[in-house]
């Protein structure tokens, strides 16, 4: 059945296009263990953290894949997909299907298309984003302001004053850093970025946020280009 | 002394397990069936592959009839029916009118075996238009098609694109007066689901139901089977109305699971219906005093343990006579009936002698 809804957000996206989408999806390499046949038991979202929070159910995404309900695809694929904790705890279902495993295939599609949803949903993350793929690290502790943290207390204030000294405090050496969580050889950041490169990450980041994209590609090249290595040869970095 | 035979009332499957088993156990049998052929509903009512295995009904009802027929302890007494009996088990004497008339016999034990009939679709309560829409059918005439080798859509003769099945038609209903479930609807409906998802590959199939009651190994060899491989559509909420639009019947309903109210047009609807006691059923109570249980089936009365025993020594129930079952366990009845009845006779027969 392809019943659009009279309260559906994306009347006016053309079914063509969203069919595209849910073909994308269901012809994933990951699908034919993602979704068997649902009960309608409920257990997934029983055991569902973020269905204690907001109006999101991991059996709505088996129910709507399973009767190809292209419409109602196209609006989680736009909203309650992002509402998911990818825990997993939705596995526990007795037919074995996998509705977090939905949700990250159907995150995949909407990432590599660049729907607006996705990027409004994932632009809080693009710091993280480029820290990570930058440093290594995906949190620093010179992060801990009181500005940005007022809810771990007054005691932030104190810490944040004197970082250098509490970080000295932690017995190994690679933890004796404020700008990183820990210190992370170059070497390393240099494999790890051509890692996301060679998987398909850094264009899935280009989609989402092309701002942070150039940056990450310039500071990056830069760092590769110090080391000698060449962006397009990846034995020379492996080696 | 000559043994009385045991009565068994009805050739369908429990009869003919039945007849079968007597003999085998050396027990004369006299088997009553008021149609002109044996087999019973199953060929009665052209039923296409069974449940679960999609054997051939008509081969597998041959099979038990010839192994019934071909012992030269069963006396088969096609288009007869019992009218009277009197006196009480080891020896009752029963009135036959068949072809050349009434005849009395005098039988040791009885074996009912007389069934049930396929709840009347005009008796529901909902609005589905049985009588009024022509693609609006039931699993019987659906087992009819396939077994014609030709499922269509009736109003046009050509091949559905989308069909439904409503569940629970008069079982499970305060309304109708039939508090039961009858059991088998579930899995038929998912049987003839894969059997029209095979026949007719581009049709979309629907199954709405208020809960899938698969029992046993019928839940991955029917349901599961269905859902995963032939790609049948479960929609948890029954359809309260079938209108008409133009040329097609439109099903109105809740489907339950995602909140929705649903209005889909349909190519077939099929109600599948549930069982009720036969008329034979009713009428053989009635004629051998059995009370009947409160869904009007033939009450027995060993609970749990004995579900053949009925409220009279020596007369015993087998398959849907006592309520709704599946082959399985109206095949196994059958085989407990006949134990039971044996069993009787020889206790009987004892005491006799040593009298």
């Amino acid at each position: 059945m392809d019943p659009i809804y009279a309260d559906a957000k994306y009347q006016d996206v053309p079914y063509e296009e969203k069919k595209q989408l849910f073909d994308e999806v269901k012809a994933d390499m990951r699908w034919h263990t993602s979704l068997y046949g649902c009960y309608e038991c409920g257990i997934c979202v029983a055991a569902c953290p973020s269905a204690r929070f907001y109006d999101f159910s991991p059996r709505v995404f088996a129910q709507v894949m399973a009767r190809e309900d292209v419409h109602t695809f196209y609006e989680l694929l736009n909203e309650s997909v992002w509402d998911c904790s990818q825990c997993f705890s939705c596995t526990r279902c007795p037919r074995q299907n996998n509705p977090g495993g939905i949700i990250t295939i159907m995150r995949e599609v909407a990432v590599n298309h660049g729907l607006q949803s996705a990027k409004e949903a994932l632009k809080a993350y693009s710091r993280i984003i480029y820290k990570i793929m930058s440093t290594g690290t995906q949190v620093a502790p010179d992060m801990l302001q009181p500005d940005f943290f007022p809810d771990w207390g007054p005691d932030v204030q104190q810490v944040s004053d004197n970082l250098d000294v509490w970080r000295r405090a932690i017995p190994p050496e690679t933890m004796h850093t404020t700008e990183l969580a820990w210190d992370v050889a170059e070497k390393t950041r240099v494999e790890l970025y051509m890692i996301w490169k060679l998987t398909g990450n850094l264009e899935m980041i280009e989609q989402i946020d092309e701002g942070i994209f150039m940056i990450l590609e310039e500071v990056m090249e830069e760092l590769l280009d110090e080391h000698g290595f060449d962006i397009d040869d990846f034995d020379s970095v492996i080696d | 002394m000559e043994q009385h035979p045991i009565l068994i009332i009805g050739g369908g499957p429990a009869g003919l397990e039945a007849a079968r088993g007597a003999a085998e156990l050396g027990c004369p049998v006299l088997l009553v069936e008021k149609e002109t052929i044996l087999g019973g509903t199953p060929i009665l009512s052209s039923y296409a592959a069974l449940t679960p295995d999609m054997e051939s009904a008509e081969e597998a009802m041959k099979r038990m009839a010839d192994a019934a027929t071909s012992e030269s302890l069963v006396d088969v007494r096609t288009e007869t029916t019992v009218v009277a009996a009197t006196g009480d088990a080891p020896e009752i004497t029963v009135t036959l009118a068949g072809p050349k008339g009434e005849e009395q016999v005098v039988v040791g034990a009885v074996i009912v075996c007389t069934g049930f009939q396929h709840f009347d679709p005009g008796r529901e309560t909902q609005m589905y238009g049985y009588y009024e829409y022509d693609d609006v059918i039931t699993l019987v005439d659906v087992e009819r098609m396939l077994k014609a080798g030709n499922f269509v859509r009736p109003s046009t003769g050509e091949k559905p694109k989308r069909v439904c099945f409503i569940q629970c038609v008069g079982s499970r209903d305060r309304q109708i007066g039939n508090f039961w479930c009858s059991k088998v609807c579930c899995g038929i409906a998912c049987k003839e689901a894969i059997e029209i998802r095979e026949h007719v590959p581009d049709c979309q199939v629907f199954v709405f139901y208020i809960d899938m009651r698969m029992y046993g190994f019928w839940e991955d060899q029917l349901y599961w089977k269905a859902q995963e491989k032939h790609k049948v559509q479960f929609i948890r909420g029954i359809v309260t109305e079938i209108t008409r639009r133009g040329d097609t019947v439109v099903i109105k309903g809740e489907d339950t699971t995602m909140g929705r109210p649903v209005e889909v047009p349909m190519d077939v609807v099929v109600l599948s219906v549930g069982m009720e006691p036969s008329e034979g059923t009713t009428a053989m109570a009635k004629l051998f005093e059995l009370p009947l249980e409160s869904h009007r089936f033939i009450e027995t009365v060993g609970g749990a343990l004995n579900t053949v025993s009925t409220s009279r020594p020596g007369i015993f129930v087998a398959g849907c006579a006592a309520g709704p079952a599946d082959l399985e366990d109206s095949v196994s009845a059958a085989g407990a009936a006949v134990m039971k009845a044996a069993g009787f006779l020889r206790k009987h027969a004892l005491s006799t002698e040593t009298a």
